[in-house]
Formats: structure tokens, C-alpha cells, sequence
């Protein structure tokens, strides 16, 4: 566990965490909650959760992101709010 | 809307941090999960020094996962399950099939066809490489990381490349509704049997270690292992089902013909 | 100690392609431009830097090498070669589908030395 990688990545969950709410197309939102799983998974490995950064590669920034992009494609791509 | 979620997540949060005082300090030595109470040894203590001669598996967390929290792995996937139920439930419909409500819908036609080809070949070298790799992480969670949700999800996401490279009912022809609807249902029903079957031999709900009885040349302790792989094994396949079915309903509004 | 040496080499210019792609993602004009710096830089940049993870396993030659991992991390070269183009070639393919313009100058001349001749100006 290496104290100062785990700060720069935090604050990078931070930011990718408050630009996907901020951010009206709906599309680039689910691309930056991809970044933020990655993130979360690279977090993980660090702190030698191997199994949980397993998981949240595979389901957090795969299937999850492929699940809110066919659900996009079906309704509205720019969010009203 | 927009207040009400505020107002949601403005509570939730309230809930979660007026129980940050009831956790023990940052690396408190004294606290249940480090130091244990009283005489008694401290949990993960007891798992790092005692789960290789209990199981026989040096994976310590598929070890606790799927035997000494077996209980709560089982619903994990029951829950799985049930957010692929009532997705299912929600969109499925039987109307027959409708003209596609998105004209720019990626067509199949001969003319995507010779366009898509690299994309097609690629997948047809990768998909097996892909499945075999699930397979792997599945069969081989007890030594390296890994296990069913793992293995489950990359077997279900090879299917969803499927029908992403070609198209829904290409990825349908290889597992149809039928297939996953019972593979799903066989998953839970293969963890929940071998709990059934530790009850049968009068001992508790998944207590793996009776089983020995009807495994031919084990001991307890290695039909704890083998009971490991048993359940994981009935983990990936609902895991596997109910994530292609999340899928082709979700991309398909439900009729499974016109998805991408 | 020079198989070493080839790892770090390996890593370091894998690490330069990786900044280049950077770059070009950042100053490109257009979709396509940028897609072509990302797909190739990408490509080629992972590709080097585990090729010197690769190698760097490979350094004790005292028998305890793990050849296992060596032979994981080229396999893992061997799919990145496959997958990456193919995603680039993908993402390409929907966005000319989608009908996305690329950036040309008047006449004919690509916007590059356009926004180059205009940053000259400023």
C-alpha cells in the first residue's frame, strides 16, 4: 500500500465521480463511470484485493457499461436535468 | 424529482455518517475485526493462519466467500437472479415482432455484413479465447483469483460479444431464452442442493464437511475444497445466464429480435 | 543486467508512444485524427511496456525465472495486438456511420496546419 498513489487516485475518483454527474450526454457520463470502475479496480490491486479488482473490472467497468449503453440506446441520450 | 433526490440522498447520507462513530478507530489493534474480544482470536487471524489446514485451498478469499460465508454468497446470487427476473419481468414482451423503432439501428443486411467483417473475424479468434479464460477463472478460483461471479460475468460477456459483433439472434441461436432462463434457475439450485444435501447427511445448512460420506476418496477436509468448486460452479452459471438475459432484454425492449 | 537494461528501454519508449497518443488525443482536430493517434499510440505503447514487463521476469537465468508469467504477458501482447486495432477500427466504423465530419481546410488542406498556421499568428 503506497499512501501517496492512493491520494492521487482518490482525488481522480473525486473528479471522474463529479464530472459524470455533471455532464449531460448521457453516453459520456457512462464512459466516465467506466473510468471511475477502473479507477476503483486500479485502487483495489494496489491494496492487494486482487479478487475485488477482478470483479470490478469485469463487472463495474464491463458488463455495467455495456448494460447502461443498450439501455441509453432505447431512450433519451442527453439528459434533461 | 429533482428535490426529491435530493432530499434521498441528503438523508441516506445523514444515515450512513451517524454510524461512523459506532466503527472501531483506523487501525484500532482492539477492534472485532483485528484484535478479537477477549480470548477470543480475532476473525481475520483466524482465517490467515487456519484456512489452509480447514480447506485445504490457499485462496483464503474464495474460502470464506463460498464456505465460511457460504450463507450469504448463495443469496449474493439469489439476488443476481432476481435483478435478472425482474428485468425479465419488466421488458420481456410477446407482442411478435414490430417494425424497429430506430431506422438507424446498426442493420445486419449484406451491406453491414462486408463492412463489419474485420470486427467479426476478430471476435470469432477471440470469443473462445475469452470462454476458455472464464472457464479457467471459474475452475481455478481456489488458487489464484477468481471464482463463479468472475468466471460468470467474462462467460456471459463472451455471449453479449456475440451478439454485439453480429447481432442479437446470432448470440440467441447459441443460447436461447429457453437455455438461459434454465441455466439460471440450475445455478441456484445446484448452491442451494448442496446445502440441502449437508441437511440430508444431519448436519448444518452447507456445512460442507459431511459430504466426504458421498464424495468417493475424500476426507472432510478435501470435501470442503471439492464442495467449494460445486458451488462456484452453480455461482457461474447464474451469473453467466442472467447477465446475457439482462443484456438481449435490455438492448431489445424485450422482443429479443430487432437488439443490436 | 543487459536483459535488464532492454526492459527498461522497452518500458521507457513504450512510456514516450503513450505520451505522444496523449498528446495528439489533446491537440488533434477532429474525431478521426484523434482516434488515429489513440488506436496506434495506445497500440504500439502497451505492447512495449509489456514486453519489458515480460523480459524484466526473464532476468534471473539462475532457473528461477518464471516462465509462466513471461509466457502470460506475451500472451497478453498477443491479444492486445488483436483487440486494439479492432476496437480503434470500431469505434472508426460508428462514427463514420454516424456521420461525423472530418475537419478539412478550404481547400482541401487539413485543419492540422490550419490550427497550426493560427497558433503561429497568436
Amino acid at each position: 500500500m503506497i499512501v501517496p498513489f492512493d491520494i492521487i487516485i482518490l482525488i481522480f475518483l473525486v473528479i471522474t465521480a463529479l464530472i459524470s454527474l455533471r455532464v449531460r450526454d448521457l453516453l459520456g457520463a457512462t464512459m466516465i463511470l467506466g473510468v471511475y470502475s477502473f479507477l476503483i479496480c486500479l485502487l483495489w490491486a494496489e491494496m492487494g484485493a486482487v479478487d475485488v479488482a477482478f470483479t470490478e473490472a469485469a463487472v463495474g467497468a464491463g458488463v455495467s457499461t455495456v448494460f447502461m449503453i443498450a439501455t441509453i440506446y432505447h431512450t433519451r441520450r442527453h439528459s434533461s436535468d | 424529482m429533482k428535490w426529491f433526490g435530493l432530499i434521498a440522498t441528503v438523508f441516506t447520507g445523514i444515515l450512513l455518517l451517524s454510524a461512523v462513530p459506532d466503527f472501531a478507530a483506523f487501525g484500532d489493534p482492539d477492534s472485532p475485526a483485528n484484535g478479537g474480544l477477549g480470548d477470543h482470536p480475532s476473525v481475520s487471524q483466524y482465517y490467515i493462519t487456519d484456512t489452509y489446514t480447514d480447506t485445504k485451498v490457499p485462496n483464503i478469499v474464495t474460502a470464506v466467500l463460498a464456505d465460511y460465508r457460504g450463507y450469504d454468497t448463495m443469496f449474493e446470487t439469489v439476488v443476481i437472479f432476481a435483478a435478472g427476473i425482474a428485468i425479465f419481468a419488466i421488458l420481456r414482451s410477446f407482442s411478435g415482432p414490430v417494425a424497429p423503432s430506430h431506422p438507424t439501428a446498426i442493420d445486419t443486411s449484406v451491406e453491414g455484413d462486408h463492412q463489419r467483417i474485420i470486427i467479426g473475424t476478430t471476435c470469432r479468434v477471440i470469443i473462445p479465447v475469452i470462454q476458455l479464460f472464464a472457464l479457467y477463472v471459474v475452475a481455478h478460483g481456489h488458487h489464484s483469483p477468481g471464482g463463479g461471479f468472475q468466471g460468470g460475468v467474462i462467460l456471459g460477456a463472451s455471449f453479449i460479444l456475440v451478439a454485439l459483433a453480429k447481432d442479437l439472434s446470432a448470440a440467441l441461436g447459441r443460447f436461447s431464452e429457453k437455455r438461459y432462463l434454465a441455466l439460471g434457475s440450475v445455478g441456484i439450485l445446484i448452491y442451494a442442493g448442496f446445502g440441502l444435501l449437508c441437511v440430508a447427511l444431519e448436519r448444518n445448512f452447507l456445512d460442507y464437511e459431511i459430504l466426504h460420506r458421498i464424495m468417493p476418496a475424500t476426507d472432510p477436509i478435501m470435501a470442503r475444497s471439492h464442495s467449494m468448486l460445486g458451488v462456484e460452479v452453480g455461482v457461474a452459471f447464474t451469473v453467466t445466464a442472467i447477465m446475457f438475459a439482462i443484456y438481449a432484454n435490455l438492448s431489445s425492449k424485450g422482443r429479443l429480435e430487432q437488439g443490436f | 543486467m543487459i536483459l535488464d537494461l532492454v526492459a527498461i528501454l522497452l518500458i521507457a519508449a513504450g512510456l514516450v508512444f503513450f505520451l505522444g497518443a496523449a498528446v495528439g488525443l489533446v491537440r488533434f482536430p477532429d474525431f478521426y485524427t484523434r482516434m488515429h493517434a489513440a488506436g496506434k499510440g495506445d497500440t504500439l505503447s502497451s505492447l512495449l511496456v509489456v514486453l519489458g514487463f515480460a523480459l524484466h521476469e526473464l532476468r534471473h537465468f539462475d532457473g528461477s525465472a518464471d516462465v509462466v508469467v513471461f509466457l502470460k504477458l506475451l500472451a497478453i501482447c498477443a491479444f492486445i495486438m488483436l483487440t486494439s486495432p479492432t476496437s480503434t477500427h470500431a469505434l472508426m466504423d460508428a462514427g463514420y456511420e454516424d456521420g461525423i465530419e472530418p475537419v478539412l481546410g478550404e481547400d482541401g488542406e487539413n485543419a492540422l496546419t490550419e490550427t497550426r498556421n493560427r497558433r503561429l499568428k497568436d
